[in-house]
């Protein structure tokens, strides 16, 4: 995936921030064409300016929710810092209302904002759950970054401790979040939610210090989304103090897959000495036939 | 159907000749293709509803063979409507966008998803009927009586004028003129007024008779707007001349990217559209923040 080596080499030096609801798509390919890392304005005689993409999704990732510097230079970015303000007073009603209009309208009202802006959401629901998973990659990467936690771990705790942090988050939710998968999985939203998982994955996978880029690559980032997706399928049902049973499961899957290399070494000798007990018998028996 | 988004510097792609002073001017002097002057425009308008107003709703059956209908179902569920809402129906004359919007709030399915909280709220719910022109209002008020909505204190019919709302700012949720914009004298200023009403987070839209540009589709359209409407309005109506003034003004419209740069201009952010029949109608949207 291309965002993070580009993020490291064009945001280095400050904080790395997740371009927050803004389109993740538009974000990537214009950072991969602009080649310095202060954001580009077009100003036109008029005074009031408008700006490319690129630098809109810049300034409201800097910013973060706070009101945006220049302003009347950027209507656009204001709306989507008000939609992000009301997305994110929204989760605090999920637990009662679950991810449905009705806790973004609750939001919007908390944000003293007209709970109209909910229609001007592309997939209403859609746009909720997927605020919260840009918002719990990005607390991710915050903790990554802070990290000495991870210094000194093998891949496979590293791993295990990655997936751990990031289930947590979702804990508070357990309850709702059934629905918030149902969600994801509905067929418009299906790519979306595709692409925000597989940007998870890459990120703890190369917090984890990977280094590979042959075929390896995929084959890494398949297992690992496929531990990630039932750990968080059997923390729904999981009734344990404190998800004990979820982390138990992790952990057996992690090793699991760990040893699957070993487990794939010995089968290839396996089937390399039938192959050869096999052929040699196989060999006797036709050599006799042709014989007669 | 597409969706386009808009940017704030669309206007400075338009070509010279199509500068937006002499585009406004002419859309205040036209009656069709007619030029008239800008006082006797509203009037001229005036008239031509006041004959339609009782065949209103069956002559947009007959000439969109029915199809009206979905588009209004079109435009309220991209307005989302919510209980406790205030919303403003512009020109919204017999009522048609106002009982959907009511009916949505209303739903079944949605009373089953509330709260009991939320049940004051519906109490809350004011949906504004505003026309100048009072046939019109007369009309939606007997629809009202025949739909039984005509004790429910959620609507409320009023006259007025779109460039010069009675209404306060900052008062209105949501704000929707169907087929209304394209008869006012002056557009900027009905946009003006319509940020003005809207409180923050409030949205603008408008249903309105758009521009075709797909190829064969466009010639024939042209033929069965001028063709076949004033003729339609003839023998159903008896009002050849109105229905002229209709497939008249269509074209003199500002075509879709253009109104969406209007919009802009007025203050909303978030400006999109979205062509519905190829272009035959296009539906408009604004955000106020």
């Amino acid at each position: 995936m291309y965002r993070t080596v580009v993020n490291r080499i064009l945001l280095s030096g400050g904080s790395r921030r997740l371009p927050r609801y803004p389109d993740i798509r538009t974000i990537i390919s214009s950072s991969r064409f602009s080649t310095t890392a202060q954001p580009q304005t077009v100003l036109n005689p008029s005074g009031s300016s408008t700006s490319s993409s690129s630098s809109t999704s810049f300034r409201t990732s800097s910013a973060a929710g706070d009101v945006p510097r220049h302003e009347r230079n950027n209507p656009r970015a204001e709306y989507e810092g008000e939609q992000a303000r009301v997305l994110q007073a929204s989760l605090r009603h999920v637990i009662r209302l679950g991810w449905s209009e009705e806790a973004m309208i609750a939001g919007a009202k908390e944000v003293g904002i007209s709970p109209s802006i909910v229609g001007s959401f592309p997939r209403k629901e859609a746009a909720l759950v997927e605020f919260f998973m840009d918002d719990c990659l990005q607390r991710l990467i915050d903790r990554i970054d802070s990290g000495e936690e991870l210094q000194n771990l093998t891949p496979s705790q590293c791993i295990y401790k990655l997936v751990r942090i990031r289930l947590e988050m979702q804990a508070p939710y357990i309850s709702k979040w059934p629905q918030a998968l149902s969600i994801q999985a509905h067929p418009l939203n299906v790519s979306t939610s595709f692409k925000q998982r597989a940007m998870l994955i890459d990120e703890i996978w190369h917090a984890a210090g990977d280094e590979t880029s042959d075929l390896d690559w995929y084959v890494k980032r398949t297992v690992l989304g496929g531990i990630y997706s039932t750990t968080e399928i059997y923390m729904l049902t999981d009734s344990s103090p404190e998800f004990r049973d979820t982390w138990l499961f992790l952990d057996n899957r992690v090793k699991d897959a760990f040893d699957l290399k070993k487990m794939i070494q010995e089968a290839k000798y396996l089937a390399e000495a039938v192959g050869a007990g096999m052929g040699s018998s196989l060999q006797g028996f036709v050599g006799r036939v042709l014989q007669r | 159907m597409a969706l386009r988004l808009l940017t704030r510097n669309l206007r400075n792609r338009i070509s010279p000749n199509l500068c937006s002073a002499s585009l406004l001017h002419s859309h205040a002097t036209s009656f069709g293709f007619k030029e008239v002057r800008e006082e006797e425009k509203s009037q001229m308008v005036g008239k031509v509803f006041s004959n339609v107003a009782s065949n209103y709703d069956l002559m947009n059956d007959f000439m969109s063979a029915g199809l009206h209908r979905l588009w209004k179902d079109r435009l309220v569920s991209k307005l989302s409507p919510f209980p406790g809402m205030k919303h403003l129906d512009v020109a919204g004359g017999t009522g048609d966008v106002a009982f959907r919007i009511l009916e949505s709030i209303n739903s079944i399915r949605r009373r089953a998803l509330q709260d009991p909280i939320n049940d004051d709220l519906q109490e809350e719910t004011r949906i504004y009927v505003c026309d100048i022109n009072q046939n019109m209002l007369n009309v939606g008020k007997n629809r009202a009586l025949e739909r039984g909505l005509g004790e429910d204190k959620s609507l409320v019919w009023v006259q007025g004028d779109a460039e010069a709302l009675s209404f306060e700012d900052n008062s209105m949720d949501g704000y929707t003129i169907a087929f209304g914009i394209r008869n006012v004298t002056h557009i900027e200023k009905v946009l003006t007024e319509a940020y003005r009403v809207l409180k923050r987070g409030g949205r603008f839209l408008s249903l309105e008779l758009s521009h075709v540009e797909i190829p064969v589709f466009k010639e024939l359209y042209d033929l069965y707007s001028f063709s076949v409407i004033p003729r339609l309005g003839e023998v159903v109506a008896g009002d050849r001349e109105s229905y002229q003034y209709l497939v008249e003004s269509i074209r003199r419209f500002p075509p879709q990217e253009k109104f969406a740069s209007m919009i802009a201009d007025a203050g909303f952010q978030k400006v999109e559209y979205e062509n519905l029949v190829g272009g035959v109608v296009a539906i408009h949207s604004g955000l106020k923040i």
